[in-house]
């Protein structure tokens, strides 16, 4: 196009220039995924006549992760047993129940889920409308007054910020019992799968399943509106669309444990 | 769809640009554009690689914003016109892109019928009805539950013009419509471009390369050069013309370029 033919070849600019350049860069980025997440939250309000849209948009979410989801959370809390034991065996292996039940529901799942979200479902979406919008199909929409953020932001953003807390749910009961697999079946942890559980159910509140789950909202927020955004975002051919699907994984990640901190920060405040 | 020996119905709207211009990063594609084209009729906007003619295609369409310059569709200012809810604009304007820009994961019957069914203006049978009308327009019956992939290029740029006439649309924008087309599925959409102004009589704006396809079809032929008209004639006229840049293109044409 025209454009891509007339325009000006950039200097290049000193470390400063780079510097401000690249701080210009993270605040557009910013500022455009806070935009998307307000037309996204708008066009939410379309979910009832749309539901067909979402409800697709969920079984892809489901389908990408579930099976991966599983595998990471049974290993996982085989894990975390397995070192835990080997530091808590001369002191006390009572606690592995509630060190796997807290560590799963208040900071593994929802982290875990997040990354796979934005990783698989999230990667996907980035590529996809990249795609989109690099081959003039987001123009198309465009051209016949169907708004972009309604038809295809607002079912990813909607489903993954349901699903998450679903998957994270998910992940914890897996993650739980594969930890009480390795109490049952390792004989140097002397601790019954009963005890596991008791202690896990005297430590683990409703509450702390909550922060997880609120943690779930949030995440699959970030890990729908910045992939999206990078999608929408996306120029220059095919190398544009890698390049916009890695970006959209490496931010997601980034904004995920940013908010998990902040998450966890307001609620020790507010305890 | 009237059959070919009827009367146009004329109910394209007419279009105006005045000044128009666009700048990408200082350097300035479109440098004060003037055009006129009246209702029904089909013109063809040639000129070289990188002189604006797409640039100026999504200004018509509303994609983007000129910097300077006033666009009039059918009477009405175009921010105006763009800003009237879809059910409630008074005409409608329809945009077929190079690449046909179908939707890769809808069906071709999903394609053609998406304006139709996001704006809920029809029943799901009329709907069905106007997916098939038009598909036989372009030839492609038979191919409703195809994905965009399974089809080839001409296919698929016949799809995108079946999309275009789903809404009848008073007035259609075709960038470089013939693009990476052999010479008989450039002459086929060609026919199909010029059946849609005989049946249909909606308003046709052609961004080419192709002269010969231009001169074949086109009621007039506007020559854009760096960002400006700099010739605007019936094909006839064009032929006899003293403008150096007409008369590349002539020569070009003439060498089956």
């Amino acid at each position: 196009m025209a454009v891509e033919a007339i325009g000006r070849v950039p200097r290049r600019p000193g470390p400063i220039g780079r510097l401000g350049a690249g701080l210009l860069d993270v605040l557009q980025v910013l500022g455009e995924a806070a935009s998307l997440f307000t037309a996204a939250v708008r066009a939410s309000a379309f979910v009832p006549v749309d539901r067909q849209r979402v409800v697709v948009q969920m079984v892809r979410v489901g389908t990408d992760t579930l099976s991966i989801g599983a595998l990471l959370s049974v290993f996982v809390g085989m894990v975390l047993v397995v070192q835990a034991a080997d530091q808590l065996r001369e002191v006390n292996e009572s606690v592995l129940g509630p060190i796997v039940g807290l560590a799963m529901t208040k900071e593994l799942g929802p982290v875990m889920m997040a990354f796979l979200l934005a990783g698989r479902a999230g990667s996907a979406m980035a590529a996809e409308l990249g795609s989109m919008t690099v081959y003039d199909e987001i123009n198309a929409l465009r051209t016949m007054d169907i708004d972009p953020v309604r038809f295809l932001v607002m079912p990813r953003f909607v489903a993954a910020t349901l699903a998450l807390p679903l998957l994270i749910l998910y992940s914890d009961f897996i993650g739980v019992w594969g930890g009480a697999l390795v109490v049952a079946i390792d004989p140097a942890i002397k601790l019954t799968t009963n005890e596991y559980f008791a202690r896990m159910l005297e430590w683990v509140h409703f509450s702390d399943v909550v922060i997880g789950l609120v943690k779930g909202l949030m995440f699959g927020m970030i890990a729908s509106v910045v992939p999206c955004t990078f999608g929408l975002r996306t120029r220059g051919g095919t190398e544009g669309i890698a390049t916009a699907t890695t970006s959209a994984v490496v931010w997601s990640f980034i904004l995920i444990l940013v908010f998990d901190f902040l998450i966890v920060r307001g609620s020790f405040a507010v305890n | 769809m009237t059959s070919g020996s009827q009367q146009p119905k004329r109910r394209g709207v007419a279009l105006d640009l005045r000044g128009v211009r666009r700048s990408y990063g200082g350097a300035e594609v479109l440098r004060g554009v003037d055009l006129s084209v009246n209702a029904g009729e089909l013109l063809a906007i040639v000129g070289q690689s990188g002189t604006g003619k797409s640039v100026l295609l999504r200004q018509i369409i509303g994609l983007e914003r000129p910097d300077a310059g006033r666009i009039t569709v059918g009477g009405l200012e175009l921010p105006r016109y763009l800003a009237i809810p879809p059910e409630e604009k008074p005409f409608r304007i329809a945009m077929v892109f190079q690449n046909a820009a179908l939707l890769a994961s809808l069906t071709v019957a999903e394609n053609v019928g998406l304006r139709l069914r996001e704006h809920r203006r029809h029943r799901p049978d009329e709907i069905e009805a106007i997916i098939h009308r038009v598909l036989a327009d372009v030839e492609l019956e038979g191919t409703e539950a195809k994905l965009p992939s399974e089809l080839s290029g001409g296919m698929r740029k016949r799809v995108a013009i079946a999309r275009a006439l789903a809404v009848d649309p008073e007035l259609i924008l075709y960038d470089e419509p013939t693009a990476d087309l052999d010479p008989i599925l450039t002459q086929q959409i060609g026919e199909l471009i010029g059946r849609i102004r005989t049946n249909r009589g909606s308003t046709q704006i052609i961004v080419t390369h192709n002269l010969p396809l231009a001169r074949a079809i086109a009621d007039r032929i506007a020559v854009l050069d760096q960002g400006r008209i700099v010739e605007c004639s019936t094909p006839a006229e064009l032929a006899a013309s003293r403008q150096p840049l007409t008369r590349e293109f002539l020569r070009a044409a003439a060498l089956g370029v």
